[in-house]
């Protein structure tokens, strides 16, 4: 999560972007929307992390049958679900798995994503027209059932589903980098770079790379929430994390259809993930004016 | 936020409406009322459809409705309202009653049924149907090339397994005889109490010759396929519906009130309900009703729930340590508390069971069942050489997905943690690798269910024998084999009972399964529809269902099906 | 123009060929099989079956066979449903997965664009921020939640719409729904940005200060540029559309393809699922392909390499 949301790594950014940066945090600092989600996430992403140890919380898994399905009281604030256990304590540790799923898969993707796009723009040619062919095919595979296989095949780890999902998601990434580099690459300090006799992959990785970061930041922001909808998707699917451990997907998936009758199941755990959704979403909207004017087409 | 707002009131809004199907019709509002009339204590809508038409949920799409290669109850569903065997089940006890045969005589040793066809029996197409056909299709069946998956249920008839099995190859050797175009002898190798019931039996329904050699494996097409039931195929479009019509060549076409029956093939529980609320279908078949809805059910006069011949069981591959050592395994069934788990989880919609064999079996006498004593658990658990389930390595609990195995397993999981204080971890799979890890025996304990085919213990019973494919635990008794051999061949009825009381006995002794909870059937059925009732089989004859259009005149058919089950 | 087409269609085989190999043999190596039941088949019967099926060959021969009859698109008959081939499967369901993802995209175009314009129009005030919020609500419910609210409320409380079922147009309209809420947010946003971009163009700028009406510089010259990231997002919008459609499929009972995706793999329908996941493929690309033209269509700067 921080890796998404941390505030730019200036430092690292050679000396004519840094303009870009302050002007960006000016601008996204008067998107009131992002701002507001910015801070809820943070709250989230906080609540998810100390979860373990936050005094008062009850163990999540910790049933109590008697209490089976009961309505929000003042002992239970979101209620108790089926085996009687506490709503307000599973909502939060979903969080903790929907939040590392959401953010680890995206960096999955954006590990395969960068790399991949930078050397294709950076070589060219017929390598650059070989590799995104291959992302061609692979846009027109319907992924879901690679996800399915995956998932099937390699038994339900919490590890296959980051893979699974951000195997998913690089090929947007993939595009975007590319682009960018394609239009980097023979910039005047790239020239400079290079006269200096550094090597390719020092360019692409230390020159180049640093300069995408806008979009890639911006698109980063954008995948996360789209990874963590995909999650419950494979939970709906019953694809999901194994229990007793549960995600909002599964919360949320499981509630629904209990929806008439026991209606606290699914509007606390899907409030949590809705609220998450909009504020990232909210985020990186906020991002995409602030660090990328211009509006990106392949964005979506 | 925005999207707060609008979750909860919509929300709210759908808990509101929910209930206000169960309000007086007054508080419906008045736009929606036009279209659906909602009784007091009905669930949702009860308007009868016009003319003679059925509507119900049939659950997941049936796989093939070749009535030799089907298993399944939506298979067999299809099966029964197209087909029809040399019996017939009464609607209401599922005694066999005449059907293509009009009389039958058993041989003083009970060893051969003679069957006497009705006098001009026709397929839908015209063609006779005589004696011979019941022999091609029996014989079919059994012949390996069928890939039967019912093929077991032949086997009380002589030469039938080794016929099915491939050891033998001669037709004439097969009990099996038709002497002339009306009489269908079968010859059973040892006495088999339940052979007239699988007399009615899907598996056990003639099949047209002539359609089956022209069309091969797509006889059963809506435009190819012939048959000799009270119904016939109209349209089947996949993961969808089934349309049925009268067959005015079927013997007693005159007594068949509907006109037409729409089998829908829908999969999920919850849309299967939402129909029948709506109005859309007239009977939400058993086993599409959310469990956790049951409870809420019961309210409703149009809720039936009875007895039914199943059981959910985990069983334990006995193959791998510690599950080998029966001390573990004792210790594992008698710390499952099956009362908490069906009042306070599953909210009564099942009943707790602590034996293998379901209750409902005329004549059984049950043996004493596997209880909940946490202390006695905890003793067998440190003879096996666990105290405190110290040194007990993690087991896992494989179920396939779905909500109902999940809350049950995470129970369990929770129960055995606490009262054995042993470490349990949930492997949740799809059906494909669930299925693949039951039957190559990878799993440490498997959730698992079993419903009776017939009315008889044999029918739970003698999947424990050792090697069998459904045993799927390792576990291999030569008491026990010997047991349900010796029951299959007796005679008399009380000391077969006795053998199968105790074999169930060293069964539950031994836990190899540990028995959880014993299903019951749930349906809807809107009150307009007769001739529907309740049976131990969830097997119900369409042939004399009726669509009451003046129902609310008339006294309602809930009450008239006369069963105390509700 | 004719050499692209071309080329694109040309590089359809190594595609599918690609994809029909992966797929083969990822779904091989999956546990289980197709003749596996809840209760057993006799192991007769399974090596008959298996026999049947050409299963018992060696597992490079079963795939070259399944090549050379996939060419002629002969996907062979289902392993769950021996009475239907793959392609009868296929072609009776597809068009049912079309109609709805093609209804949805184009509801989520409908109320997706016009938001899209107008935030742009009022880019960073008030108006803005609503029209974006109430687009992104929708792509922050998931589907599978939107499907039974609706039908909670609008079929079992207010007897409004039939709950499932894909019969009479009244039927089609919460599925549709459902499905659509999801692609509204990414039109409306992708439409904001690409009129904002031309927004700022000279020609527009122009145009204005010539003196035309906003309505006629607005709809007659900067829609049909704005709209183009539409355009090309409809291609991965269809993919995704496939997904959600698995979803509604099954939430409502539609009898489309793609829970045929999905329960095919679950049951180790070989067959099946081959079959599905080519067609899909093929469909896909020729969907891009088509995306393809329109955007050179719509977009004359843009020439075909």
């Amino acid at each position: 999560m921080s890796a998404a949301l941390a505030p730019a790594p200036v430092a690292v950014l050679p000396e004519r972007a840094s303009g870009l940066w302050s002007d960006a945090w000016r601008r996204l600092r008067r998107n009131r929307a992002s701002l507001v989600g910015a801070v809820l996430l943070v709250v989230m992403a906080s609540l998810s992390i100390t979860a373990p140890w936050l005094p008062g919380l009850q163990d999540p898994t910790a049933q109590d049958l008697k209490l089976s399905a009961t309505p929000p009281a003042a002992a239970h604030w979101f209620g108790t679900d089926e085996l009687g256990r506490d709503m307000f304590s599973r909502t939060i540790h979903g969080g903790r798995i929907s939040l590392l799923v959401g953010v680890v898969g995206t960096l999955v993707s954006l590990l395969i994503g960068v790399a991949y796009g930078a050397i294709a723009g950076y070589r060219g040619g017929r390598i650059d027209e070989a590799m995104m062919r291959f992302v061609d095919i692979l846009y027109s595979l319907p992924y879901i059932f690679l996800v399915i296989l995956l998932l099937v095949f390699f038994s339900r780890s919490l590890i296959m589903l980051f893979v699974a999902l951000g195997l998913v998601q690089w090929l947007t990434m993939a595009r975007i980098v590319r682009g960018q580099v394609l239009s980097l690459k023979n910039q005047t300090f790239v020239e400079a770079a290079r006269a200096l006799g550094a090597s390719d992959r020092r360019i692409i990785f230390q020159h180049i790379v640093p300069n995408t970061l806008g979009p890639v930041i911006v698109y980063t922001t954008l995948t996360v929430p789209a990874v963590i909808l995909q999650e419950a998707f494979l939970s709906f699917l019953g694809l999901g994390v194994q229990p007793p451990a549960a995600s909002w997907g599964t919360l949320v998936s499981d509630g629904a259809r209990l929806l008439a009758l026991f209606p606290w199941l699914v509007i606390f755990p899907g409030l949590a993930l809705s609220t998450t959704l909009l504020c990232f979403n909210f985020l990186g909207d906020g991002l995409r004016d602030a660090l990328d004017p211009q509006g990106r087409r392949d964005v979506s | 936020m925005d999207s707060r707002l609008r979750i909860v009131s919509v929300a709210a809004l759908a808990a509101l409406g929910f209930t206000s199907g169960a309000c007086a019709p007054a508080s419906h509002p008045a736009a929606g009322a036009a279209a659906a009339t909602v009784a007091t204590n009905y669930f949702g809508d009860t308007s009868p459809p016009a003319g003679q038409v059925l509507t119900f949920t049939n659950g997941a799409e049936p796989e093939t409705t070749d009535p030799a290669k089907m298993s399944g109850q939506p298979d067999g569903r299809v099966a029964r309202i197209m087909f029809e065997g040399l019996t017939t089940p009464d609607p209401r006890t599922l005694e066999p009653r005449p059907g293509q045969a009009y009389r039958w005589e058993m041989s003083a040793d009970g060893l051969t049924y003679t069957f006497h066809l009705r006098p001009g029996l026709q397929w839908s197409d015209g063609t006779p149907l005589t004696a011979r056909d019941f022999l091609w299709s029996w014989i079919r069946v059994v012949t390996p090339a069928t890939a039967a998956k019912n093929a077991g249920m032949f086997y009380p008839i002589n030469g039938a397994e080794a016929f099915s099995k491939d050891s033998l190859h001669d037709v004439s050797q097969l009990g099996l005889g038709a002497p002339d175009d009306s009489t269908f002898v079968v010859r059973l190798h040892s006495p088999t109490a339940y052979f007239l019931f699988l007399t009615q039996y899907y598996t056990f329904v003639p099949v047209p010759r002539h359609v089956i050699e022209k069309f091969g494996q797509r006889w059963t097409l809506p435009a190819n396929v012939v048959s000799n039931g009270p119904f016939l195929l109209k349209h089947w479009r996949q993961s969808d519906r089934f349309e049925f019509g009268r067959n005015p060549r079927y013997w007693d076409a005159a007594n068949v009130k509907l006109d037409r029956i729409v089998a829908l093939s829908v999969e999920d529980v919850n849309t299967c309900t939402n129909l029948y609320k709506a109005g859309v279908i007239d009977w939400n078949t058993s086993g599409n009703i959310p469990s956790q809805f049951i409870p809420y059910m019961r309210q409703f006069a149009d809720f039936r729930a009875g007895a039914y011949q199943g059981t959910y069981f985990y069983s334990i591959n006995v193959t791998r340590p510690p599950l080998d050592n029966v001390w573990v395994r004792r210790a594992l069934a008698w710390s499952v508390d099956r009362e908490s788990i069906a009042r306070d989880l599953l909210k009564r919609s099942r009943e707790p069971w602590g034996r293998y064999v379901p209750s409902g079996y005329p004549g059984y006498t049950a043996p004493d069942p596997v209880g909940f004593d946490p202390k006695y658990a905890r003793e067998c658990l440190a003879k096996a050489g666990y105290p405190g389930g110290r040194g007990f390595r993690k087991i896992s609990i494989l179920f396939n997905t779905s909500e109902d195995h999940r809350r049950i397993a995470e129970a369990i999981q929770s129960m055995w943690k606490h009262e054995l204080g042993i470490q349990v971890e949930l492997s949740n799979q799809e059906w494909g690798s669930y299925l693949q890890a039951c039957t190559s025996l990878q799993y440490d304990v498997a959730r698992r269910s079993w419903i009776g085919d017939y009315l008889d213990p044999n029918t739970f019973m003698a999947m424990m024998i050792t090697g069998d494919g459904n045993n799927r635990t390792g576990w291999s008794s030569p008491r026990y084999d010997e047991l349900i051999h010796a029951a299959a061949r007796e005679v008399d009825v009380p000391k077969r009972m006795a053998m199968l009381h105790d074999a169930e006995a060293l069964l539950l002794d031994q836990s190899p399964t540990i028995p959880i909870y014993q299903y019951s059937s749930s349906e809807l059925v809107k009150p307009y529809v007769h001739g529907l009732y309740p049976t131990a089989l969830d097997t119900h004859p369409l042939k004399y269902v009726w669509i009451d259009h003046d129902w609310r005149r008339h006294p309602a058919p809930v009450a008239d099906a006369g069963s105390g089950i509700r | 123009m004719f050499t692209f087409i071309l080329r694109r269609l040309l590089l359809f085989i190594p595609t599918l060929l690609a994809i029909a190999t992966l797929t083969f043999f990822m779904i091989r190596l999956a546990p289980g099989g197709p003749f596996q039941a809840e209760k057993d088949i006799p192991k007769a019967a399974v090596e008959q079956l298996r026999k049947q099926y050409g299963l018992d060959k060696p597992l490079g021969v079963q795939y070259l066979n399944y090549l050379r009859n996939a060419v002629q698109l002969d996907f062979g008959p289902s392993y769950k449903y021996p009475s239907r081939t793959v392609r009868e499967i296929i072609f009776e369901a597809f068009p049912v997965s079309l109609e709805l993802g093609a209804w949805a995209l184009l509801l989520s175009i409908v109320i997706g664009v016009p938001i899209g314009m107008f935030a742009a129009l009022k880019q960073n005030t008030g108006l803005d921020f609503a029209a974006m919020t109430a687009a992104l609500a929708g792509v922050s419910i998931p589907n599978f939640v939107l499907g039974p609210v609706l039908v909670l409320s609008l079929s079992l409380s207010l007897y409004l719409l039939p709950p499932a079922l894909w019969q009479s147009p009244a039927s089609r309209v919460l599925p549709v729904l459902t499905l659509s809420t999801a692609y509204v947010a990414y039109i409306a946003r992708l439409t904001r940005a690409g009129m904002l971009e031309v927004l700022r163009q000279d020609f527009i700028r122009t145009a204005f200060a010539k003196g035309l009406s906003d309505r006629v510089v607005i709809f007659k010259h900067a829609l049909k540029l704005g709209i183009l990231p539409v355009v090309s997002y409809l291609g991965p919008a269809a993919a995704r559309v496939i997904m959600g459609s698995i979803v509604v499929e099954t939430i409502f009972a539609i009898p489309g393809l793609g829970r045929h995706l999905v329960n095919g793999a679950f049951n180790r329908d070989y067959t099946l699922v081959m079959g599905v996941v080519l067609f899909y493929a093929a469909f896909l690309m020729t969907l891009n392909l088509l995306v393809d033209l329109a955007y050179t269509w719509l977009d004359p700067r843009v020439e075909l390499a």
